[in-house]
């Protein structure tokens, strides 16, 4: 069963939390800040990391900056507030998703069980657009003959919308069909995560030739 | 002012001219003494003068240097009687058109007013007594503002310290009812707990949502949106299958989508748990009120309807129409969440009772949300 890294300050909270989630099956691991969160990854082999946006000395979002820049581990937003300025800024700080606190066990374990599903795809052998080569069966994507590091709903996204390209996908199916979240989803995590993917793979992202975007509509993969 | 006492000065000129001649007829057939003949009329070498002038035919010797004479004579005295009517109205009107005007300046919102004390009068007195009360009042609006922000700040602080213990607590009730060996008291108080925690989720959600429209904070993320898909996933996503709805088809307005279901979800909810069957959504499209078209969104009951001494408070927030019903499932600020998104949007809501029994809320939305933030990006 999956292991969570859980960061979170509060200690009822964290207490609490970490109940809910060894009862759902979860293994867990607990940091009480984010320097120790840092620290202790690589020991703890989490495979997804639940961070509290707001802890005492490294803010969350900066812990979420620091894990990406060495890794592709999923990364769930806990947020007090679910302000404008906590979401937006998670998602540039390059989370998959967020919940907001309090939260209902169920609705974490969705969502912890939704994000590792987007690392476990298998599909047909590889295809190439222009410069990017997209493996479905190792789930590798190249560009330019170099290595791109998605994290895995960056690479869900783009397995999505490459699955049938040239097929407008609106906001709305891609929360559905990327983060199976219901209708009322936030589209801010569909424009977020286009903006990463388009910075990893584009080679102009003020004109993107993969993922385009189609006005009043979504997205649309190509035509390259 | 000027322009009118100089037209008034010539009109006048011209009725005493008009009027001497007549008057001096008057005169002769009166004989006024001598000395008030000359005064009005002139000097009896002047009116010779006239008599004596070459080249002239004999005129009435009389009437004419008479009839100007007297002219002149009016008009200096209407000139003086002017300049002290302008000077008088100069040193009173003016002064007191400042105050009208600094007062009207101060009931449109402007508490800044002051005047300028001009002169040690009475007038000045008035004057003090005006930037007195105009500082006073200032003050005191001032105060009451920040009172006001203040409540409204703390409402939104304890609603997000609430939320501390509350996310533990949410995490464990589940591990607690759930319990194989929790039996009889234990587990109907485990249950009692779990019900009251996720009510006490909704109550906080509901009060920072609340003090989110009051701080102001409050954003419309909107989205072209197709209204019959957009009633008909609200009332999906909560089994309410029993709700007839009756939808323009290829509507779609610009708004946000999750306040949208918010509101129509509230409404439903209440019409479901406080009207009776049947409930209908009915939307369409109305004129609005600036002769631009609005989104109408019905959504009617036939239950007992609203008491009518209720319809002003209902969207008040924690207003109960019954209140001897002191448990309600919801937070009591449904409403009052509706409206202010309705709000939000540029629209509004209104209560009312059918004439054929039940209730019936009426949601109006500009079919473009002003001055929304599009969730599409380029």
């Amino acid at each position: 069963m999956a292991t969570v890294l859980l960061v979170e300050d509060d200690p009822a909270a964290r207490q609490g939390l970490e109940l809910a989630l060894r009862r759902l099956g979860y293994g867990v691991r607990t940091a009480e800040t984010g320097e120790a969160a840092l620290r202790d990854f690589r020991d703890t082999a989490a495979d997804v990391v639940v961070l509290d946006v707001m802890l005492p000395g490294l803010d969350g979002f900066e812990v979420c900056r620091r894990l990406r820049r060495g890794s592709d581990i999923p990364v769930i937003m806990l947020t007090a507030r679910g302000d404008d300025l906590d979401i937006v800024g998670g998602l540039e700080a390059g989370a998959d998703d967020y919940v907001v606190k309090p939260v209902e066990p169920r609705v974490l374990d969705a969502r912890i069980r939704a994000v590792i599903r987007r690392t476990a795809l298998t599909g047909s052998p590889a295809e190439t657009y222009g410069e990017l080569m997209i493996d479905r069966g190792s789930l590798i994507v190249r560009r330019a003959s170099r290595d791109v590091s998605l994290t895995p709903t960056e690479l869900r996204l783009l397995l999505v919308l490459s699955g049938s390209p040239r097929q407008v996908f609106s906001r709305e199916q891609l929360l559905g069909l990327v983060w199976e979240h219901d209708y009322l989803g936030d589209s801010r995590l569909v424009d977020a995560c286009v903006q990463r993917l388009r910075a990893k793979i584009e080679t102009d992202t003020s004109q993107p030739r993969y993922i385009q975007t189609v006005r009043g509509f979504g997205y649309r993969f190509g035509p390259v | 002012m000027r322009r009118r006492l100089i037209v008034a000065f010539i009109v006048i000129a011209l009725l005493s001219a008009v009027a001497s001649s007549w008057f001096h007829t008057l005169i002769e057939a009166y004989r006024l003494p001598g000395w008030l003949d000359e005064v009005i009329f002139g000097p009896g070498w002047l009116r010779n003068l006239v008599h004596t002038l070459p080249g002239q035919p004999a005129p009435h010797p009389i009437r004419h240097t008479a009839l100007v004479f007297f002219g002149v004579e009016a008009g200096l005295l209407l000139a003086m009687i002017a300049a002290l009517a302008i000077t008088a109205s100069r040193r009173v009107l003016l002064p007191v058109r400042r105050l009208a005007h600094a007062a009207t300046r101060m009931s449109g919102g402007d508490l800044s007013v002051r005047i300028e004390p001009q002169r040690v009068d009475e007038l000045a007195q008035l004057v003090t007594s005006f930037n007195g009360m105009a500082s006073a009042l200032e003050d005191k609006v001032g105060e009451l503002e920040r009172m006001a922000a203040h409540a409204r700040q703390f409402a939104g602080d304890v609603s997000h310290e609430l939320r501390t213990p509350l996310t533990a607590m949410t995490a464990v009730t589940d591990i607690l009812h759930e319990h194989p060996e929790l039996t009889g008291d234990a587990a109907a108080a485990a249950g009692l707990v779990r019900q009251e925690v996720l009510h006490l989720n909704r109550l906080v959600e509901d009060l920072i949502e609340i003090s989110r429209f009051d701080a102001g904070t409050a954003r419309l993320v909107t989205d072209e949106i197709d209204v019959a898909n957009a009633v008909g996933q609200c009332l999906r996503a909560r089994g309410w299958f029993n709700v007839g709805t009756d939808v323009a088809a290829g509507l779609t307005a610009r708004l946000d989508r999750r306040r949208f279901d918010v509101v129509l979800a509230n409404l439903v909810g209440n019409a479901l748990r406080h009207g009776g069957p049947p409930v209908t959504v009915r939307v369409g499209i109305r004129p609005g009120g600036a002769g631009d078209e609005q989104l109408a969104m019905e959504v009617r009951d036939h239950g007992h309807g609203l008491p009518s001494a209720a319809i002003p408070y209902v969207f008040d927030r924690f207003y109960k129409a019954d209140t001897a019903r002191a448990r309600s499932e919801g937070s009591g600020l449904g409403l009052a969440i509706a409206w202010e998104n309705a709000r939000l949007h540029g629209g509004h809501i209104h209560a009312a009772n059918h004439p054929d029994g039940g209730a019936v809320f009426t949601v109006s939305l500009p079919l473009n949300a002003p001055g929304s933030v599009p969730a599409a990006r380029a």
